[in-house]
């Protein structure tokens, strides 16, 4: 044996005798929070801990509760949560879109919410069986570059018209637009929508996410960019208006394109945190939670009697979306499929 | 019994007329015979323990360990068939299905191909060539295991976003995964005794022919193991694939989960996973013959002349720099802008260093819990031939192309209804990291323990030591070097390990792998790229060890 | 106390169609050292692995100073037969410094005493001091060496040694084997040396088992087996035969050949004709107009201390080679007379 590995061994030695004691510490102060006392919360959060952590670190405060964050995608959650079944140590879903949601209400995991509740969000943005609110909305929109073109077509149906070919970005990864083409399919049905991408395919150029849609837009690589109303008053808020060259522009007329996507949460039956899970969600409707949505995220605040404070922002029911289920939205498999058989991902 | 000596007397010595010349010469043509590799050590003279039932000591932790291992296949029987056999089939027996095996197989095999030829071809300047720095260059050969595939492929994807699709999953998966065939191959090469090749040279063969009939077939093993895991790598990989846009196997399964919440399919579609894994196993066994490795001689190998190269240098020298340059400096550069360009805001220290000292605990946790889970595997699978064994060894692998997420969601199943007050604690995020990484520690200690000569654990035998104390004093102490190298390795894929992580940590604690996670979820590459780099620097800690070790 | 070790009917087999032994039997009094000399592959390694214990015995058995280790229904696991092996090239743990090679073995003692019976075995074997190294500083001989003391230290009844001078070259074989006889002899214990080395067996061991094709052949003293050959293929394995045809005279007591007529080592049964083995330093060259069987010289060898002389005789097909101590005279193509001494076997 060579000193090298001699000196390896040791230290690998030295850390399997070190690591359980470590983990033992590290233990310690964790788990004995899931709430019998009903004091405590612990969440299952699909949205991204950077986002949500100082508003989930200030409703610890307002719920008097002590609140544990488990992160995660919002599709392994909730599989995680199914999974866990009648065990589940999560008292509140926090999830990113309205599908996880809905695939939890439909195995009959989640907990009727309070009328009260419910009621302090639009019909079109909670659970049919009222198990899940929405908590903010994200508008598809058309962001444009006013050096490129003065006015971005009304219909995402124009944008596969030949004078667009070439001046459209798009991110066909993007779970968003996914969510508006599963859309589009249950409005227009699956023939017309794989035309439309076809059409799609034909005109557009594709990025690996929203933003570098939105960057290619304002650099004038695209003209148009098909992408979700808040980067671009994300972008604004960093740089400055003057700063950004790109406009959006809201479809009118309950066109696909404008798709309201919404964050939303729900209460487990099984959590045993019930109680406390409802202080919760109750705060996140709460105007506190529903400004800290509008003016971090730029997303739409859809409690009743909230309005975003952000500039230049249309109000909400101004916008003429399509009238979708959100949390039906199953068939997004489907989508997949007919992205994959048109190529496009 | 003492002894009482002189006690027997012996009948008078003989002196026979023996002829000198005659006796010399045989035993002159067997060490011949041997330094040729044309007989093999033990071959002929000792039969091993072909058939022999291994010690019980072995067999039930072993055991234990498959069991371990084969808990994924047991969740995804009962997923797969919760909606009757009939469902299961349909969703398998699908066209798209067909061409989802033919995507992630062409994958496979692309990647495994140029990690052969990286692999072989570093392995080969760096251990027997005369290039300069050649020790420099073995180590950096390591490096990229520490790049996880994410990152990889983020870095490519964001400087040369064209790579998307098949060549960018290819070249992201080859330059992160080659190091599994240059560790062994290199280790094989320092094995071989040089006078083999000399021999072969001395009966006509030029260096490219010695090299192809003497040297690579003795590779092939070495080889084979560390392609195997390098075609598990591909199936199982999600991280590279989804940022490719590439579709493979791993990528439907993750969007049966993601797209219809459904998890029928998704098991369905993992049990084809399984059933090309086990193919895929069954195939490098059968690469493996039936020639033993262990040498019998004791005294150290002769030093090694290292292969002039001429005017070979350059290009020798240029591809491994650019090799590295791909593979290390590269990522490792992207990462470097990311930091420069991102506001000093992003910089935590504190969190960096908290996360960091996590890692390397779980990580550490894990590997000495895989590694003491493949001890009896390895040994059983080296030391013993026959349907027992080599079950064994295949129920260690039979999860291994399954993707994180899936051997996750298993382990939550079983943690939840037999195990619960373990869930969501670190113990249990420990046994889901030897669960998805029991193969590489098996396949380091298996090479680890054909290295160490059979004969010396008869010799412990007969000087009274039960088989567990041999395991114990001889076995382990001869393949410690390979055992640590492997353990090693099994380190940093830990570190790197994301999907289970998320899963089953505990509520509340980061891994440098999840906060890297969530920092690109936000969008924030800059305030993502410390903990992309300090992942990489630690973890380049055991890779450079391993990349010095010497077997 | 006696460490007679007996081996009975001992059969195994690879498969149906590779038995390796077929009902062996050898019986080695205690104390003695005995070889087991076969050509490859004849089944003397498996029967070594038999009785140190790492293959089982299809049928027979093993006893050891009375104690069965395999037999019907017995099966001792190696560490609990008190055998030592030394094996081929030593084997000697490399991890593992001399000393602690040595005391291996002896985990029943306490501090005090391993050291003692450790350094009593190292001075034993001749390497005393060397303790402290580590087996890759010492030469091939020294770590043979070592193995051996390592195999002695727990006192074994019986020590197996597995071709263990092979790998010297022929200048250090001859001191280590001495070595080891006399170590060996020290302590009394029974040995069984395997080998294929004709030279080795005859000159090291007090008894010598021909094995072949899974039995005994014949088992002798050294000096019995080469002068008393059970048939031609012994014989010839052992040493240089001479075989020429002969016949038997009434009395069984005389053959006569064409080199002339010569004492039988054991009466012969009967007369009539049969071959007559002959060692080639039991011809001698005589002066070409002696009278007696003629020939010319067709070869010469010379060793040093003897050389062979290739002699075609008339009236017998193959050329017979006689060993000449001291000068030789002759020179090929020269005429020779040839002669007898010494006593010869007769094989029908």
């Amino acid at each position: 044996m060579r000193r090298p590995t001699a000196r390896l061994l040791t230290a690998l030695t030295a850390l399997g005798l070190l690591v359980p004691a470590l983990a033992a510490c590290g233990s310690e102060d964790k788990g004995s929070s899931a709430g019998d006392d009903g004091a405590a919360l612990v969440i299952y959060s699909g949205r991204n801990e950077k986002l949500v952590k100082p508003l989930l670190d200030k409703m610890e405060k307002a719920i008097g509760a002590e609140v544990d964050v488990r992160y995660g995608e919002s599709a392994e959650l909730a599989a995680q949560i199914l999974e866990e079944g009648d065990r589940t140590k999560a008292g509140l879903f926090f999830s990113q879109d309205a599908g996880a949601l809905g695939a939890l209400s439909k195995e009959g995991m989640l907990e009727k919410l309070p009328q009260a509740s419910l009621d302090k969000v639009d019909a079109a943005y909670r659970g049919g069986e009222g198990d899940w609110v929405g908590l903010s909305g994200r508008v598809r929109v058309i962001a444009y570059n006013p050096d490129k073109v003065s006015k971005a077509p009304d219909s995402v149906h124009d944008v596969v018209k030949p004078e667009w070919k070439g001046k459209v970005g798009f991110a066909p990864t993007n779970a968003s637009f996914q969510t508006f083409v599963t859309g589009m399919r249950v409005l227009e049905g699956d023939d017309a929508t794989r035309t439309w991408l076809k059409g799609l395919k034909e005109n557009g150029k594709t990025y690996s996410n929203n933003l570098a849609t939105l960057d290619a837009v304002e650099s004038g690589e695209v003209s148009l960019g098909l992408v979700n109303h808040y980067y671009w008053y994300e972008r604004v808020a960093e740089k400055g208006e003057d700063k950004v060259r790109t406009k959006l522009h809201f479809l009118p007329g309950g066109d696909p394109g404008a798709l309201i996507n919404v964050a939303g949460a729900g209460i487990l039956k099984d959590g045993g945190q019930s109680a406390v899970a409802q202080k919760a969600v109750d705060y996140l409707l709460s105007k506190e939670a529903q400004t800290y949505f509008a003016e971090e995220t730029k997303e739409y605040p859809l409690s009743a009697g909230v309005t975003s404070p952000v500039e230049d922002l249309p109000p909400l029911d101004s916008l003429e979306a399509p009238d979708i289920d959100l949390g039906k939205l199953e068939s997004l498999q489907e989508t997949l499929a007919m992205l994959q058989d048109v190529g496009l991902v | 019994m003492g002894t009482s000596p002189q006690s027997v007397r012996r009948p008078a010595d003989p002196d026979p007329d023996g002829h000198p010349a005659a006796v010399s010469a045989a035993a002159g043509r067997r060490r011949t015979l041997r330094t040729l590799g044309l007989l093999r050590p033990g071959a002929g003279t000792t039969a091993r323990s072909a058939g022999s039932r291994p010690p019980w000591v072995l067999i039930v932790p072993a055991c234990v360990a498959a069991l371990f291992a084969l808990l994924p296949l047991g969740y995804l029987a009962v997923r797969a068939l919760e909606r009757g056999p009939a469902y299961a089939w349909d969703v398998v027996a699908d066209e798209r299905t067909l061409q989802l095996v033919g995507r992630s197989l062409g994958l496979a095999v692309v990647v495994v191909v140029a990690c052969l030829v990286l692999g072989v071809s570093l392995a080969w300047l760096t251990v027997r060539t005369a290039l300069p720095g050649a020790r420099a260059w073995s180590v950096l050969a390591t490096l990229p295991l520490a790049v996880p595939s994410y990152v990889a492929a983020f870095t490519w994807l964001s400087a040369a976003p064209r790579t998307a699709g098949f060549t960018g999953a290819a070249l992201a998966l080859t330059l992160v995964s080659f190091p599994y065939v240059h560790l062994p191959v290199a280790a094989a090469l320092r094995g071989i005794d040089p006078a083999q090749e000399e021999a072969a040279r001395s009966l006509g063969h030029g260096p490219l022919r010695t090299f192809r009939r003497v040297t690579l077939p003795q590779l092939r093993p070495a080889a084979a193991g560390g392609a195997l895991l390098v075609a598990l790598y591909v199936l199982s990989d999600f991280g590279a694939v989804s940022l490719m846009r590439y579709d493979t196997f791993t990528w439907a399964i993750h969007t049966s989960y993601r797209a219809s919440f459904d998890r029928t399919p998704a098991a369905a579609l993992s049990v084809v996973l399984v059933v090309m894994t086990v193919a895929l196993v069954a195939a490098e066994g059968r690469t493996r013959g039936r020639a033993g490795h262990a040498r019998t001689g004791t005294g150290s190998a002769r030093p090694v002349v290292p292969v002039p190269l001429g005017r070979w240098r350059i290009p020798a020298l240029v591809w491994c720099a650019a090799v590295t340059a791909v593979a290390v400096a590269f990522p490792l550069g992207t990462l470097g802008y990311w930091l420069a360009v991102g506001t000093s805001a992003t910089w935590d220290l504190g969190g960096l260093g908290e996360t960091a000292w996590a890692t390397l605990g779980v990580a550490a946790a894990g590997a000495a819990l895989t590694t003491l889970l493949a001890l009896p595997v390895g040994v059983i699978a080296a030391r013993h031939r026959g349907r027992g064994a080599r079950l064994l060894e295949q129920a260690a692998y039979a999860g291994h192309a399954l993707p994180g997420i899936t051997v996750a969601l298993a382990l939550v199943f079983f943690a939840v209804r037999y195990a619960y007050p373990l869930y969501q604690q670190l113990p249990l995020l420990i046994c889901a990291y030897a669960v998805l990484f029991l193969p590489v520690a098996v396949a380091a200690t298996r090479a680890a323990v054909l290295q160490a000569p059979p004969v010396l654990e008869d010799v412990a035998r007969s000087l009274g030591r039960r088989p567990l104390r041999v395991l114990r004093e001889v076995t382990v102490p001869l393949a410690a070097p390979g055992v640590a190298a492997g353990a090693a390795l099994t380190f940093v894929v830990c570190m790197k390990e994301l999907p289970a992580t998320l899963l089953l940590r505990p509520t509340g604690m980061d891994t440098l792998a999840t906060r890297l996670w969530t920092e690109t979820g936000a969008g924030s590459f800059a305030a993502a790229a410390p903990y992309a780099a300090a992942l990489i620097l630690l973890a380049a800690v055991p890779s450079y060890l391993l990349g010095r070790h010497r077997t | 106390m006696t460490n007679d070790l007996h081996i009975e009917h001992l059969a195994k087999s690879y498969g149906p169609e590779a038995p390796v032994l077929r009902g062996l039997d050898l019986d080695v009094p205690g104390g003695a050292l005995a070889a087991v000399l076969g050509p490859s592959g004849c089944g003397k390694t498996t029967l070594l692995r038999i009785v140190a214990g790492f293959l089982h015995a299809d049928a027979g058995s093993v006893t050891v100073g009375g104690r069965t280790l395999t037999g019907p229904g017995v099966q001792l696991p190696p560490e609990r037969r008190r055998i030592g092996i030394v094996p081929q090239e030593g084997a000697l743990f490399p991890h593992l410094s001399v000393a602690r090679n040595v005391a291996f073995g002896l985990t029943a003692l306490d501090r005090g005493e391993r050291r003692r019976r450790t350094e009593e075995m190292l001075e034993l074997v001749g390497l005393a001091g060397y303790g402290d190294r580590m087996p890759h500083e010492l030469s091939g001989g020294q770590q043979q060496r070592i193995a051996l003391a390592r195999a002695l230290a727990p006192r074994p009844q019986l020590v197996l040694l597995d071709e263990p001078f092979n790998a010297l070259d022929s200048a250090l074989r001859a001191g280590v084997r001495a070595d080891v006889r006399a170590a060996l002899r020290t302590t009394g214990a029974t040995a069984v040396l395997v080998t294929h080395d004709q030279q080795e067996a005859l000159s090291t061991a007090d008894l010598v088992a021909v094995v072949r094709q899974g039995r005994v052949a014949q088992c002798d003293t050294p000096q019995g087996l080469y002068r008393r050959p059970a048939d031609p293929w012994v014989a010839g394995f052992v040493g240089d035969a001479v075989l020429l045809p002969g016949t038997v005279d009434r009395a069984g007591r005389t053959a006569t050949t064409a080199l002339g007529t010569v004492a039988l080592a054991s009466p012969s049964e009967g007369s009539g004709s049969g071959t007559v083995l002959l060692r080639p330093e039991q011809l001698r060259l005589t002066e070409a107009e002696s009278g007696g069987a003629r020939g010319t010289v067709t070869d010469v060898c010379f060793y040093g201390h003897d050389a062979k002389v290739t002699v075609a005789v008339e009236g017998v097909d193959a050329p017979v080679d006689v060993r000449v101590a001291g000068p030789v005279s002759v020179r090929p193509g020269e005429e020779t007379g040839i002669g007898l001494t010494g006593e010869a076997t007769l094989h029908r």
